[in-house]
């Protein structure tokens, strides 16, 4: 995929403040990469603002990362992507304990507690999909009606079938790897003779390991008998190419982005690094619909551009500009502050980023809720060491897992929860294999041939579970703005208030309860331990636990029926503002058990066919009444 | 004590790989496969200094010669006079450690209390293919995250890990 | 070029019956994998973190020659044939000798260097005979490694490797006239299709008629040289040869450029970052019982467990292209180890992988 070359520099910010466009979106990730395609190949006149520093999207960019990634010490997820106090973002490592009254403030995300959350976002060209992991399940039917069904949260202005045709945009464009027999359960159906892109990815050894103890199993929930099996997740990552796709026209994967031709990659490889970065790019990531979008000029892009504030014409509620500051050097908080005008304005900047920005502009709508009911899965982590030789660290970080717990009555008390089996080992609960290494060398003194033997050993029997649990919106849990808190370029930063749910905790208390059970099962050795230090750890009902960040963040500008529920509607078009559009995961009611990025990326496709019908609809009515004064005119630059 | 190693640096990085051998239980060919020889050798020398680098291939050296006419195996006088060594000790473990996954770990603060700080002591990676070429990985039957991808579906078949005997 | 060039001539097609067609195609076989060991000794000479243009550029040239080599296999099958690619002798002893014209040239196992990269320049040059007397050249007497001649006459070869094809499509226009569709006899689950071989670099032919059977051969063509005399093939895909031409050049080309004058981004080649590795390798080179010498005989075991591999996914099992994928990562790591290692004895000279094949295995396992 060829990303043109000085696309960054097509237009300079002087000139792309003196046009009027007919969309300008802020933030390249998914979501607005997805809004800005759709709307080129529309015809329109598209200005994308990103904050982040980076040129274009090339390969030796890419490689840049890897390097970043290779030589450093901690290898978190935000390890490949450098530090940029301009536009500055969330890192895993940076979350502390909280005590009561005293905000941690030390990192990017000023964290009110009481929960402190390690949940993390990307702030580069691409967004979070550069180092997400690439799950692409669908929401379950179920999913959508959780109010109605048990009185809780929130229900969907949208149903399973409403998404369902989006949902097949979305999984064209991420190219999802997934067999359809395996995907229709609890519910989810598919259109007669559809197929996924591509085959499903094949089971690593040790979901097989895994499959052997618990395939065929029941537990009873709630008086409703669940039968579990080991099954591939969708996922956003090349594969074998489904012959019988689209009507058998088959599908073509799409490989790296690069500014000149060289191929690589392409098929999924193995690399088992697909967070915090897939060398090859056989992961999706949304570099490669943004250079599609970026394909016939239709789009300008400007990075080192953050959206500062959302300027709303009081008399109309209609927004006419969006003001940025535009920075040369990360390090330093030079800028120049301008304004950008079209006839539409999306903010796609992400769960957090969307309310920060909107809230910073005074504008909390008329619902009260923008920034409220932040949502993110609950991840518990669960680990063991299996009787046998699993070959632990090999395949992508996740083929398999158990989600027959995803649906059913039981929900009407306790939050539902899907299963991944790490193919990563233990790393993210201990930091292995790295921690094994140097206990075993350093603790227990093993040297030579015993601690050749002693490796294997301890890391290639490693199971462990990652319990995604559900968490219902809650208006306590939000995203707020404070002066006192401000970065760089005086913007100012995030502020998170969050407690876990109970109705999520009793999930997590079953979770836990599962895990043994399937660690039982296989004769697994449980080496769980929540270290009560740890800033993550909650307490329920006398046993503890640690609840690691979701990164699947949601809920802060929900959609809903009307202007006093939500702060947009089923379009994710903002009640208070006609020409103003929130996507991304914010504007989910709940989030179920699915990782939430491919349910976004559906939303944005169907956003932007209203938004195409939207500016059709303008653009007659102007004719029609021709109101000369109403031509926004090029706005003299202010500089700070 | 400048031995006379300082001489030879070919001969000092042949000892090095021989002790790196025994620390790892992976052959010479092996290690040198890493292309990391000369680059750990340096990192050792530049942090705890030449002469205590020199000081452990002494030992080793003089075990090596030693094994023959002794009731002992090398690993039970290596661990007699290096690896319980309160100085040499914990250097022989970061150079096994470093071999496995191309990272110098801090030393102890019980040796820099001992010993004196070294300039740079501190836990980092000592170079980008140092990472790719830890040979924790290949003893697991795995690849680096990242890098050596092991291509597509290979991940489904059983582990290929050498056993030891 | 096309390669509907020299139908027309007046003279009989050097491929009048099936058995030559099939010669001929596993002549071609052998050409186009003759060229993978040079490419995959340059590339992984080059040391680690360095060269990264000029890595993906050989990384990439290796999987379309594997394409190429899927391509033959594919029509080879289609006529009814067999891919065997454990026949004695059909990894070549380097150096190999390619025709390039007038003369021939010889093609080495040896690190990444401009030299090499001129080799590998000469290898992809687009060369069209200026007429038909020479398109067939005697090289004098018969020589081992000498690729691209006509079976059963080492001697004489083919001017050029479009040449070379040129012949293999006259044949099966010659023979398609002969025996109609009847020609493509081969059973079409032999086929490797997209699902088992996909690349960044054009796209895997099924063949199972004369069109399709143009077609993987234009591919193969283009590929190397370009369309009808342009940078680029049908597909868009840049050609092998000016793909090398611009790390030569030091920069890469993009859309619309001219032959010669790239104008895209710079690159930067360091000609000195490579290992310096025995050219042309061979099991004598290494001391018998060296360390050197058993990786080298244990990388020799899996070449030969790797083309194994590939007879047994072209004759009948396409799925296990990708098990061959994972093998030739596998031979990545074992080429590393021997060209990271000094030879003993040599001063300064590292080993490489000799690629002397003799193992006999397809026998064996299927
Ligand atoms: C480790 C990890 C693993 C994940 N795994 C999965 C998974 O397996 N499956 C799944 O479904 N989801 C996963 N996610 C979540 C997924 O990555 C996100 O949901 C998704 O990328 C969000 O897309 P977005 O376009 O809405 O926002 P983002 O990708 O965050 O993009 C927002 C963009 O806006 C820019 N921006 C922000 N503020 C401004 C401003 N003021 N001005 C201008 N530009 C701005 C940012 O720089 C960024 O480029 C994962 C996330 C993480 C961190
Ligand atoms: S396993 Fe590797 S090749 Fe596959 S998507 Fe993940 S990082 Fe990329």
């Amino acid at each position: 995929m060829i990303f043109p070359r000085d696309a960054t520099r097509r237009t300079d910010h002087k000139a792309a403040s003196e046009t009027f466009y007919d969309v300008v979106v802020v933030g390249s990730g998914i979501s607005g990469a997805i809004i800005a395609e759709q709307l080129s190949q529309a015809g329109k006149r598209v200005l994308v603002l990103e904050a982040a520093a980076d040129e274009d999207r090339s390969l030796k960019g890419y490689e840049g990362f890897l390097s970043r990634f290779y030589a450093a010490a901690s290898k978190d997820n935000q390890s490949p992507y450098p530090h940029n106090p301009n536009a500055p973002m969330p890192r895993s490592t940076d979350a502390r304990r909280i005590w009561p009254g005293q905000p941690d403030s030390s990192a990017y995300l000023v964290q009110n507690g009481p929960f402190s959350s390690d949940t993390t976002y990307t702030r580069v060209l691409g967004g979070t999909t550069m180092h997400w992991e690439a799950k692409t399940p669908r929401m379950l039917p179920q999913d959508f009606h959780l109010r109605t069904m048990f009185g809780l949260g929130q229900d969907w202005p949208l149903t399973y079938d409403d998404l369902s045709p989006y949902y097949v945009q979305a999984e064209r464009e991420l190219g999802v790897s997934a067999d359809v027999e395996h995907q229709s359960y609890l519910g989810a159906t598919f259109d007669p003779g559809y197929v996924f892109p591509m085959h499903e990815l094949p089971l690593s050894y040790l979901d097989k390991v895994v499959a052997k103890g618990v395939d065929g199993t029941f537990v009873e929930l709630d008086g409703e008998q669940f039968e579990l099996s080991v099954r591939a997740f969708p996922q956003a990552r090349n594969g074998v190419p489904n012959a019988a796709y689209d009507n058998g026209k088959g599908y073509v994967p799409v490989g790296a982005v690069n500014t000149h031709q060289v191929e690589e990659g392409e098929r999924c490889q193995g690399n088992n690094n697909c967070v915090p970065l897939c060398p090859v790019q056989a992961k999706y990531h949304a570099g490669k619909t943004l250079a599609k979008a970026l394909q016939d000029g239709r789009v300008d892009l400007l990075t080192r551009t953050v959206a500062s504030k959302v300027l709303v014409d009081p008399a109309t509620g209609r927004v006419d500009g969006i003001e940025v500051k535009v920075y040369q050097d990360p390090e330093s908080p030079q800028h120049t502050t301008m304004i950008m005008r079209g006839q539409i304005f999306v903010l796609a900047a992400n769960a957090i980023e969307n309310p920060r920005l909107m809230l910073a502009s005074g504008l909390s709508g008329s619902s009260g809720l923008m920034g409220r009911n932040l949502m993110d899965h609950a991840y518990l982590l669960s680990w063991a060491l299996l009787p046998e030789m699993a070959g632990t660290f090999r395949g992508t970080n996740c083929t398999g897992g158990i989600v027959d717990l995803r649906a059913g009555s039981f929900r009407r008390q306790q939050a539902a929860f899907a299963v991944d089996i790490h193919n990563d080992g233990w790393g993210w609960a201990t930091g292995a294999p790295y921690s094994d290494l140097v206990d075993l060398v350093d603790q227990q003194n093993l040297f030579g041939a015993e601690l050749r033997r002693a490796l294997p050993d301890r890391i290639s029997r490693q199971l462990l579970l990652a319990l995604m649990i559900d968490v219902l919106p809650n208006e306590s849990n939000r995203v707020t703005v404070d002066p006192a808190y401000t970065d760089q370029l005086g913007n100012m930063r995030p502020v998170i208030s969050y407690t876990v749910p109970e109705y999520t905790m009793r999930g997590v208390a079953y979770a836990r309860q599962f895990a043994r059970q399937v660690f039982q099962r296989l004769g697994a050795a449980d080496h769980t331990a929540y270290d009560p230090t740890d800033g993550a750890y909650l307490t329920y009902e006398g046993e503890g636990y640690v609840i690691r960040g979701g990164n699947h963040l949601a809920g802060t500008h929900m959609m809903g029926t009307n202007s006093r529920n939500s702060v947009v509607d089923a379009q994710q078009r903002s009640w208070d503002h006609p020409n103003l559009y929130l996507v991304g995961g914010g504007s989910m009611p709940t989030i179920g058990t699915s990782n939430v990025t491919l349910t976004m990326a559906a939303l944005c496709y169907r956003s932007a066919e209203r938004i195409i019908a939207q500016l059709q609809d303008e653009l007659s009515a102007r004719l029609q009444t021709p109101a000369p004064t109403e031509l926004p005119m090029p706005t003299v630059v202010a500089a700070s | 004590m400048t031995g006379p190693r300082q001489l030879d640096g070919s001969r000092r990085l042949e000892d090095f790989l021989a002790f790196s051998a025994e620390a790892t239980a992976f052959t010479v060919f092996e290690l040198r496969g890493t292309g990391q020889s000369q680059a750990y050798l340096n990192t050792c020398d530049g942090i705890v200094g030449t002469e205590v680098t020199d000081c452990l291939l002494d030992r080793y050296d003089a075990a090596r010669s030693a094994v023959v006419a002794s009731e002992s195996t090398l690993p039970e006088l290596l661990r007699r006079d290096i690896l319980s060594d309160p100085q040499l000790g914990p250097v022989a473990r970061n150079i096994a450690k470093m071999w496995f996954v191309g990272v110098w770990y801090e030393l102890p603060r019980a040796w820099t209390e001992a010993f004196g700080a070294r300039e740079g002591n501190a836990t980092f990676v000592v170079s980008t293919q140092s990472y790719t070429e830890g040979l924790l990985w290949p003893a697991i039957g795995a690849n680096p995250p990242g890098a050596k991808a092991p291509g597509f579906g290979s991940w489904a078949h059983p582990p290929r890990i050498p056993v030891f005997p | 070029m096309t390669t509907s060039h020299h139908l027309n001539g007046d003279s009989m097609p050097a491929i009048t019956t099936l058995d030559e067609l099939y010669a001929y195609l596993d002549s071609a076989m052998q050409l186009e994998h003759a060229t993978i060991p040079p490419y995959l000794t340059a590339l992984y000479s080059i040391r680690p973190g360095t060269n990264s243009d000029a890595y993906h550029v050989l990384r990439v040239t290796v999987v379309e020659e594997m394409l190429h080599l899927t391509l033959v296999a594919n029509l080879l099958n289609a006529v009814g044939g067999t891919p065997d690619l454990t026949v004695a002798g059909f990894v070549p002893d380097y150096p190999a000798y390619l025709p390039d014209g007038e003369r021939d040239f010889q093609v080495s196992c040896a690190r990444f260097s401009r030299e090499s990269l001129g080799t590998f320049l000469e290898i992809e040059r687009p060369r069209q005979a200026p007429d038909e007397q020479s398109r067939l050249i005697d090289r004098g007497p018969a020589r081992r490694g000498r690729l691209g001649s006509a079976p059963g006459n080492n001697q004489l070869q083919y001017y050029s490797i479009g040449e070379f094809y040129q012949e293999i499509s006259r044949g099966l226009h010659y023979l398609h006239d002969l025996l109609g569709d009847a020609l493509f006899c081969g059973d079409p689950t032999r086929q490797v299709g997209s699902e088992y071989f996909y690349s960044g670099g054009g796209a895997i032919v099924p063949v199972s008629d004369l069109r399709s059977a143009e077609a993987a051969i234009d591919l193969i063509c283009e590929q190397g040289e370009g369309f009808g005399g342009g940078i680029f093939d049908s597909e868009g895909e840049l050609a092998h040869y000016y793909r090398f031409q611009q790390l030569v050049l030091g920069r890469y080309y993009q859309e619309r450029d001219s032959r010669d004058h790239p104008s895209g981004p710079h690159i930067e080649v360091d000609w000195d970052a490579a290992y310096p590795i025995k050219q042309n390798a061979h099991l004598a080179d290494y001391p018998a019982d060296s360390e050197v010498a058993a990786a080298a005989i244990a990388f020799n075991t899996s070449y030969a467990g790797f083309l194994d591999l590939l007879t047994r996914a072209y004759g009948g099992r396409p799925e296990l292209l990708l098990d061959a994928v994972t093998e030739m990562f596998r031979l990545r790591d074992q080429m590393t180890r021997l060209i990271h290692n000094p030879i003993p004895g040599l001063d300064g000279v590292n080993a490489a992988p000799t690629f002397e094949v003799s193992v006999h295995l397809a026998g064996v396992a299927s």
